[in-house]
């Protein structure tokens, strides 16, 4: 062989080489994106179970505000509203919005 | 020349030891990879293969305005890993310190460190504040891994006591207990999932796939409105109090559709500590009270007699000032008449009055217009342990049936078919199911079971005896209101005793029925005339409902409401 020849050969090898470089190269970057992406989705994940649970909290916190006994006792002891007594007459006015 | 042959014998060594390097490296990797390969792959799975439970969360049930009235939060339960008994129990001391724990609690944990278990609760489903008080003792570093917490689903009852007895509860592991989520509990739970995870060594997930899809239990929109339910407990529980009554029962229903607005039982409970309230106190009286129903059930007879049209208009029935005997047995009245007409026997209950008409109706008849009403089968709303009543067949009947039936007495009824009755002549003559569940697909349309004639007349009837009869504390200046008293003996040891029910059934606005309500107070001390004990109770709620749904009487200034 000549060295023409051999030059040739080597070129094919680095060739080769540089394609098998390649495509180890893109499999191992593909593998290492979807384990990123699985991280970020698995962290995704978690935060909209984390928000779904504070959305519940903040719900059930609203509805524990609203509790009419509660109310009733603002209303009563902190506002100083009477209920009407017997006899009594009440007139509701509506809003003109309604 | 010499050194380079050295050289040669160097490079021939060192090439020698190279290769020997390599094929022990390349052997421990086929070892590893080929001959060990299911060995290793097994470990590898263990370490970053993971299958985590995802938890079904409950439904949450709201009333028919959205409001929540129960919920399940993710909560923490901790425990115990034991592996020095010295260690935790000076744990559990510290965490004994920061949580509140009833003794025989502690002392049964305290037993069970001793006894060496591995695995211990010591407190499930930690309240936010607990949780946080108590999770420096996990980072701890001297007490790392001693404790320790799992999530778990926590139900909560925002609104405390209200609707108690149709929401039912919860046990410890979220099993139903009773009410709404027991009826409903296979569309409630909601079911478990799984999710396959893989994790690096930092315990972080880096890939996952979710085996079984966990299903979120469905959400439940109640009939009842929590603002008018409020009142209506208010309103009973002060009438109880002031009866001295063993309990009650107040029914609200739309008569337009029959769905239930309100629905008390007193007594009341936590649905938060319902595993620890006792049996009497969980029953609803609205659908598990069985009682003899008195003169409300004279409206049955009424409408029987309407209906086969056996009364005229004006024509008067002896009722034999008060004392009538059949066979051996005597019927009184309390207020004792000569004669009245077909309308004064249900204005002024008299019983004598409704034995003759009875009688003049017959057995076959008035039985098969009792059935019509719902009486004798559940109604079929959607809460546990309804109870059928008790209607026995026509050849069952005793020689006094006929006149003990047509005053409420040889029969056992619920408050709830009651309250399904008295809405028959609020919803122009048809018997609707009342229904709990505010998006139930109808079944079934109601069915006609009285004419419109007979339901108009009976409707004229009822308000007459709130406006003249035994139903007179029950009225509501400007506004018709249409009802009727009832008060009946109780039975006890088989025999009827000397305590009573006390009841008022009606409907209002009389000529447009929007709401049915029916009150029911046991065993009321001293004062335990229906038109004395109930019908105060219907006036008190009737008043809020107007207020609530502004239904304003017809006086001289609009939008008031006289007290």
């Amino acid at each position: 062989m000549n060295s023409k020849g051999r030059s040739l050969a080597d070129f094919r090898l680095a060739i080769l080489a540089f394609f098998i470089f390649f495509i180890l190269f893109i499999y191992s970057s593909l593998n290492l994106k979807n384990v990123d992406l699985g991280y970020q989705q698995h962290e995704l994940l978690l935060a909209e179970k984390n928000l779904r649970l504070e959305i519940d909290s903040l719900q059930a916190r609203k509805a524990e505000l609203l509790n009419l006994e509660r109310m009733e006792r603002i209303a009563v002891e902190e506002l100083g509203y009477q209920y009407p007594e017997a006899g009594q007459i009440i007139r509701v006015v509506e809003n003109g919005n309604e | 020349m010499n050194s380079n042959r050295q050289g040669k014998k160097r490079f021939f060594v060192i090439s020698i030891f190279f290769f020997i390097w390599i094929f022990l490296i390349a052997f421990r990797l086929f070892d590893m990879q080929v001959l060990d390969y299911t060995t290793y792959m097994a470990k590898v799975k263990a370490q970053t293969n993971r299958v985590e439970t995802l938890h079904a969360k409950r439904g949450t049930i709201t009333d028919r305005n959205g409001e929540i009235l129960a919920i399940s939060l993710l909560s923490k339960s901790a425990f115990i890993s034991n592996k020095d008994n010295g260690l935790s129990l000076g744990v559990f001391n510290r965490f004994c310190e920061l949580v509140a724990l009833g003794r025989p609690q502690r002392m049964n944990i305290i037993k069970r460190i001793r006894r060496g278990e591995k695995f211990i609760w010591i407190k499930r489903k930690l309240t936010d504040e607990e949780f946080l008080k108590i999770r420096p003792l996990a980072l701890d570093k001297e007490t790392a891994g001693t404790i320790d917490f799992i999530d778990e689903y926590r139900r909560v009852y925002p609104q405390k006591k209200l609707a108690s007895h149709i929401l039912g509860g919860v046990g410890i592991d979220e099993q139903a207990l009773g009410g709404i989520e027991t009826s409903l509990d296979p569309e409630i739970k909601g079911r478990g999932g799984k999710l396959k995870v893989l994790i690096d060594a930092r315990k972080k997930i880096f890939q996952f796939k979710v085996m079984e899809q966990p299903l979120t239990g469905r959400d439940i929109h109640l009939s009842i409105d929590s603002g008018l339910q409020f009142f209506v407990e208010r309103v009973l529980a002060a009438a109880v109090e002031r009866s001295g009554g063993a309990g009650g029962t107040i029914i609200v229903l739309d008569s337009r559709d029959g769905q239930v607005l309100a629905m008390a039982s007193n007594p009341d409970y936590c649905p938060e500590s319902i595993w620890s309230t006792p049996q009497p106190v969980l029953k609803n009286k609205a659908i598990s009270f069985l009682y003899d129903p008195g003169s409300t059930f004279k409206i049955v007879l009424a409408a029987a007699a309407l209906e086969n049209r056996i009364c005229g208009r004006e024509e008067m029935f002896d009722c034999h000032n008060g004392v009538f005997t059949i066979r051996d047995r005597q019927i009184t009245d309390v207020h004792p008449f000569a004669r009245l007409s077909f309308e004064d026997i249900i204005v002024h209950s008299s019983n004598i009055g409704a034995a003759q008409i009875g009688r003049r109706l017959g057995k076959e008849k008035y039985f098969q217009s009792i059935q019509k009403f719902g009486f004798g089968s559940r109604t079929g709303i959607q809460l546990p342990a309804e109870e059928n009543g008790i209607l026995n067949p026509p050849q069952k009947w005793s020689g006094v049936s006929l006149a003990y039936l047509s005053h409420g007495y040889e029969i056992a009824v619920t408050p709830l078919q009651m309250a399904t009755a008295f809405n028959v002549l609020a919803s122009g003559g048809f018997f609707i199911r009342p229904e709990i569940i505010r998006d139930t697909v109808p079944g079934a349309g109601p069915a006609r079971v009285l004419s419109a004639a007979s339901q108009q007349r009976l409707t004229e009837i009822l308000t007459a005896v709130v406006s003249r009869g035994t139903g007179k504390q029950a009225g509501i200046e400007g506004m018709e209101i249409a009802g009727k008293t009832g008060t009946a003996h109780k039975i006890k040891m088989g025999k009827y005793a000397n305590s009573y029910v006390s009841s008022f059934g009606g409907f209002f606005p009389a000529q447009d029925p929007q709401v049915t309500v029916f009150v029911m107070i046991d065993e009321p001390q001293g004062l335990h005339f229906g038109g004395d004990v109930a019908a105060p109770v219907f006036k008190a709620i009737s008043e809020k409902i107007m207020l609530y749904l502004k239904l304003f009487p017809d006086l001289p200034v609009q939008n008031e409401i006289r007290l």
